[in-house]
Order: structure tokens, then C-alpha cells, then sequence
């Protein structure tokens, strides 16, 4: 056995069934093992898509995604992609080849520092420098990526490594000490349920980290025996089911203004999952003004970051949550979140014959089945989808939330097609962030995956373009893409069919005509170039401090 | 505020690097650095002073996540005490 079927075979006893890479000159040793693996090689046609796609398929099916690329140019395009992993905690290792040892520093052919471009954006990073090394290193990895909070990692490994005789074993037996709440623990559930006892206004705002403990389950027991009113970021939806009559909605920058308000006035934020993202509270000082924090975060780092908490937790997520689980006192609150609810629902009686992006994005998503995945771009889109679209679980909801990566939504639907090919596929995505990696839609082709990309065209780069508008005097530089290609054209070069709508009484069919295609397909939107996202929280703002259209 | 870190870390060669990467990003600024080899196999003893008007917490609970730190302690060189705790 060589270093790279050793690779491999570590890659098949992680369980690692779809790998997605772009080969090149330092990695051809895994790719001359992959051929007699079972372990599955997606082509992507470029390496930011391959990273992309590993980030889709971990997030849609809570394994870890496996990115492979050569040295060079193939390690530099996977960065965008580690950074987005990062930001968005997902478990992720990246392989990559490195110039044969002896030729590392001396600026070789396609040598890069990857090690120490990589530290910035991975959770850690390794060179192995030894064959006898190359199997720890990587079960280290398959750890590191999926322990704690989850995060990327990269393997550098150079060509020579991939060559010499190697040696595969299994990685030693985890320790299996299973959690045991100390006093300290206690005291702090004992200091919680007291600060949820007395207080009158409090509300849990649930991030993308609850999906990420695995305690979806406890989280939704924990709301149901509390009755507490709840808020979700863009990274937790789903995580409290759509319909639960306590939920508000998404809370932040274009939040909906019942979940807004409800945390300007709690006195009580059980923030479970959730890091006060700038993008969540606003104007720091003036978020949630009155409320004590109880703070539920595996990450020491998150904690007392941006906001003091009164009490912390760190301990596993399901068993804070049970151990918060309590009914608590009626009062007026939960009522006044309904009363909320009810004045700030959405509305979609936009008049005029112009296809209504929020209303297209609500329709689509009351005919979906639950278990659809919809993936998305960065932009106006992607907070029309967070606000109109509605979501069983955070798992299906693929967005590039910290990073905010143009590009993500193609590529990540490749992945969670991988990952679930019995479940729908949606990309929704937006002029600007289609173009960013429009050659994978020859990966699409390449496996006939059958996702459906809902294309809103403004011919903008709309949110860029909102904000000139609203924030620049209305002075637009460079947001203009009225020079798109003919998508529909695009498509059909990649042999994807599609069709154009323009018109509010064509949706429907178009909806239909799409949903009923077997395999893949464009439907191309082309909605008006002045749309806005509403409501909005200006730039230093408080939250309470919302814009309407009207406004 | 200036701060005392004192480290045990894994000998790699890529730790240092990490720790003042993990310093700059964080808004803190070295001042003083040395590093030695600890009495304990395959690693090192790092001492360094750092100063920044953010607290000591913010950069600690940074730097205690990377992977080859293995213990870390902070003083307020101001008042001589333990800044490892918010």
C-alpha cells in the first residue's frame, strides 16, 4: 500500500461515500487509488465549486464533506470555500497535493504556502512530512473537523508522501467518558431556571449551533414546555417548526419586525446556538436593552464576545436544554408576541402584472414537500428566502451565512443532491451570484442531477444596488448587469432546459412546469430591477429603528 | 491593557505562527516574546506580552482553541493577577 490508497481507505472507514475534487499534477496518486475505490469522485469544474459542494453535502446531511485538489491553483480556489465552512461552522477536510518534499521553498512549479494561507480560514491545518504520519493525520483530521464546534480542516500532502509505502490502521478508540454534570453545572442550571422564573418578557433567539449539538429535539421540547416566544437567525431556520405558534420569525437586519420588537423588549434572552452576529443585533449597545443573557454555546470563544451573559453554558446542548425544560408562569408576554405575530405577518397583495419575488418564494414553498432542500446565493434573494420561505429543518436550508459568499447556491446544491438524491432540490439565486460559478452547471449535467434553479433576474447586483440607493444618494457604480447572457441560452449549452416568465399570471404554470420535469432545469424569473428588501435595519441602527417600504 | 501569556504548546512548526496570527487578528499587539524548550518532551514554553485596549478574554479563549496550545495562562501585568477569566 501506498500513501494514497492509504488516503483512501482512511476516506472509506469515515464513511465517506461522494468525494468532490479537481484533479491536477501533485494529487494524480489519490486519484490513480480512487479509481479502485468505492469511495465516489464528483468532478466539479472548478475547485471554489468542489469546496462547495463538500460544504452542501456536509450541511444537508450532517456528515462531514471531502474536498480534494492539487497544489497551487487548486489549493488557493478551495480557500473562499474553507473560509465559508469556517464562518458557518461546518465540518469539512480538505486534501490537497503539495510538491514533492524536496522541492517544497524553492517555488516550484504550482508550490504554494498552503499551510499558511489555510490558518486563517480552517480549523487547523496539517503538512505531513512523514509517510508513517499520513494515517493519524488524517483520522486527527476527520476528529478535529467534527468535535466541538465543527469547522473545516486541511491535509497538505505532498506527492512524494502520496508515493512512498505506507501503512493504514485504524484510528486508536475514542475515550468514550461520557458527560457527567458537575456542581458547577448544577449551579448554573439552578441560577437559570431562576432568571426564567422571574422573568416577565422572556424569549429564546436559536441559532445555526443547535442543529450543529444534534438538538433539534431537545430544542423543540425545551420551546414546547416553556411556551417561550422564539426567534430564529438566518442560520436556524428550521430549527423551530414553521408552524409553532410561539415562533416569530427571523430576527436581524431584514428580520421580520413581530421578532424585532418582541427582543428590543424581552427582559430575559436564552440565546441557544447563536453568537450576536452584527448582522442580528443591530447597533450593539441598543440590542435588546432590558434583557439578562443566559448564553448556550460550546464555544468558550462566543461567550461575553460581543454581549456579557449572566449565565453560561457550555456543557452538551440536550442536556441544558432538558434541564431547562420547565412550564413556566402565564403571563401577558406570550400573548404580546402573538399580538405581534399577527400585525407584522407578510403580505402579498403587491399590485401590478410584475412577477413579486416574495410571493413567488411563499407559493414555491407551500408546494414543496417538507423534505425539500433549498439552497440559495448571497443577496436580495437569499433574505427573500430566509423571510418567505418556510423550512422543517435547518438542514434543509443550505445559505452562506457568515461569510456571505456569492457563488455558494450552485455548487452547494450539487452537494445535497449527492448527499439526498431522493429529496427535492431547489437553488434559488440571483443574476450577480449565478455567474460566480456557472460552470458547475456542467456538473449538474455531467451526473444529470435533477435540481431545479429558480433564477431571480433583476439584472442588478440588487443588494448592492439597494443600498446605493437607500444609503449612496442613489449614486449606482458598477451594479448594473443588464449585459447577462441569455440564460435560457446558458442552459441549453449545458443541455438543461428552462423558461422564461415575466408576467405575475404566469408563475404558477411555470412553478408546475418545473416541478414536473424529471431532471434538471432553469426557471428564469425576471422580476423589477427597483425591488427592495423589506423592512430593513440601516446600517448603525437599532433594531426597533426598522425601515418600511413605505418609509 | 498589557497582558502576560504564558504557554505550554506542541512543538510544530507552524505553532508560533498560528498564536501570532491568532494575536494580530484579535487586536492585540506583541511586545514582548521568548520561547524555550519545556522540561516536558515535544514541546515548548512561550512567554509574551500583549497589549490592547480590548479585555484579555477575547484573545484567551482564541488562542486556548488552537489545536497545538496546550495550556495557557494570563496575568494583568497591571495589577499582577490572574486575567484568564472574564
Amino acid at each position: 500500500m501506498n500513501g494514497a490508497e492509504a488516503i483512501v481507505q482512511t476516506l472509506v472507514h469515515h464513511g465517506v461515500d461522494t468525494v468532490f475534487g479537481y484533479p491536477g499534477g501533485t494529487i494524480m496518486p489519490v486519484y490513480d487509488a480512487l479509481l479502485d475505490s468505492t469511495v465516489g469522485h464528483l468532478l466539479c469544474r472548478h475547485e471554489q465549486g468542489a469546496g462547495f459542494a463538500a460544504i452542501g453535502y456536509a450541511r444537508s446531511s450532517q456528515r462531514t464533506g471531502v474536498c480534494i485538489a492539487t497544489s497551487g491553483p487548486g489549493a488557493t480556489n478551495l480557500i473562499t470555500a474553507l473560509a465559508d465552512a469556517m464562518m458557518d461552522s461546518v465540518p469539512i477536510v480538505a486534501i490537497t497535493g503539495q510538491v514533492p518534499t524536496s522541492a517544497m521553498g524553492t517555488d516550484a512549479f504550482q508550490e504554494i504556502d498552503i499551510l499558511g494561507l489555510s490558518m486563517a480560514c480552517t480549523k487547523h491545518s496539517f503538512l505531513v512530512t512523514e509517510p508513517n504520519l499520513l494515517c493519524q493525520t488524517l483520522h486527527q483530521a476527520f476528529t478535529l473537523a467534527n468535535s466541538g464546534r465543527p469547522g473545516p480542516v486541511l491535509v497538505d500532502i505532498p506527492k512524494d508522501i502520496q508515493q512512498a509505502p505506507a501503512s493504514w490502521h485504524p484510528p486508536p478508540d475514542p475515550v468514550l467518558d461520557g458527560f457527567h454534570p458537575d456542581k458547577d453545572a448544577h449551579n448554573s442550571v439552578d441560577q437559570a431556571l431562576e432568571l426564567m422564573r422571574s422573568a416577565s418578557r422572556p424569549i429564546a433567539y436559536i441559532g445555526g449551533g443547535v442543529n450543529m449539538a444534534r438538538a433539534t429535539q431537545a430544542l423543540r421540547h425545551f420551546l414546547q414546555m416553556t411556551g417561550l416566544p422564539s426567534v430564529c437567525t438566518l442560520k436556524g431556520l428550521g430549527t423551530v417548526p414553521p408552524d409553532n405558534d410561539a415562533y416569530l420569525g427571523m430576527l436581524g437586519m431584514h428580520g421580520n419586525r413581530a421578532a424585532n420588537t418582541a427582543v428590543q423588549l424581552c427582559d430575559l434572552l436564552i440565546v441557544v446556538g447563536a453568537r450576536f452576529d452584527d448582522r442580528v443585533t443591530g447597533k450593539l449597545d441598543t440590542f435588546a436593552p432590558d434583557a439578562k443573557v443566559i448564553h448556550i454555546d460550546i464555544d468558550p470563544a462566543e461567550v461575553h464576545k460581543r454581549r456579557a451573559a449572566h449565565v453560561v453554558f457550555h456543557q452538551p446542548m440536550p442536556w441544558v436544554l432538558k434541564e431547562l425544560s420547565i412550564a413556566l408562569p402565564v403571563n401577558h408576554w406570550p400573548g404580546h408576541c402573538q399580538q405581534l405575530k399577527e400585525e407584522h405577518q407578510w403580505r402579498y397583495d403587491k399590485p401590478g402584472e410584475a412577477i413579486y419575488a416574495p410571493h413567488l418564494l411563499n407559493q414555491l414553498s407551500r408546494q414543496l414537500p417538507d423534505n425539500a432542500i433549498i439552497s440559495c446565493d448571497v443577496g436580495q434573494h437569499q433574505m427573500w428566502v430566509a423571510q418567505h420561505m418556510a423550512f422543517q429543518h435547518t438542514r434543509n436550508h443550505l445559505t452562506s451565512g457568515g461569510l456571505g459568499t456569492m457563488g455558494f447556491g450552485l455548487p452547494a446544491a450539487i452537494g445535497a443532491a449527492m448527499a439526498r438524491p431522493d429529496d427535492t432540490v431547489i437553488l434559488v439565486s440571483g443574476d450577480g451570484s449565478f455567474m460566480m460559478n456557472v460552470q458547475e452547471l456542467n456538473t449538474i449535467k455531467r451526473r444529470q442531477l435533477p435540481i431545479k434553479i429558480v433564477l431571480l433576474d433583476n439584472q442588478k447586483l440588487g443588494m448592492v444596488r439597494q443600498w446605493q440607493a437607500l444609503f449612496y444618494q442613489g449614486r449606482y457604480c458598477e451594479t448594473d448587469l443588464s449585459d447577462n447572457p441569455d440564460f435560457i441560452t446558458l442552459a441549453n449549452a449545458f443541455g438543461i432546459g428552462g423558461r422564461t416568465i415575466t408576467h405575475r399570471d404566469e408563475v404558477t404554470s411555470a412553478m408546475d412546469e418545473m416541478l414536473s420535469v424529471s431532471g434538471p432545469w432553469l426557471l428564469h424569473v425576471r422580476i423589477d430591477a427597483t425591488e427592495n428588501v423589506w423592512p430593513l435595519v440601516p446600517p448603525g441602527a437599532a433594531n426597533h429603528e426598522m425601515l418600511e417600504q413605505h418609509s | 491593557m498589557s497582558f502576560q501569556l504564558q504557554m505550554q504548546c506542541h512543538k510544530q512548526p507552524d505553532v508560533l505562527e498560528r498564536i501570532l496570527r491568532v494575536i494580530r487578528h484579535r487586536g492585540f499587539t506583541l511586545n514582548t516574546m521568548s520561547m524555550t524548550p519545556s522540561h516536558c518532551g515535544g514541546k515548548i514554553e512561550l512567554s509574551m506580552t500583549v497589549s490592547s485596549p480590548r479585555p484579555a478574554h477575547l484573545l484567551i479563549t482564541q488562542v486556548e482553541k488552537l489545536h497545538d496550545v496546550v495550556a495557557l495562562r494570563c496575568i494583568d501585568t497591571t495589577s499582577n493577577t490572574d486575567a484568564s477569566s472574564y
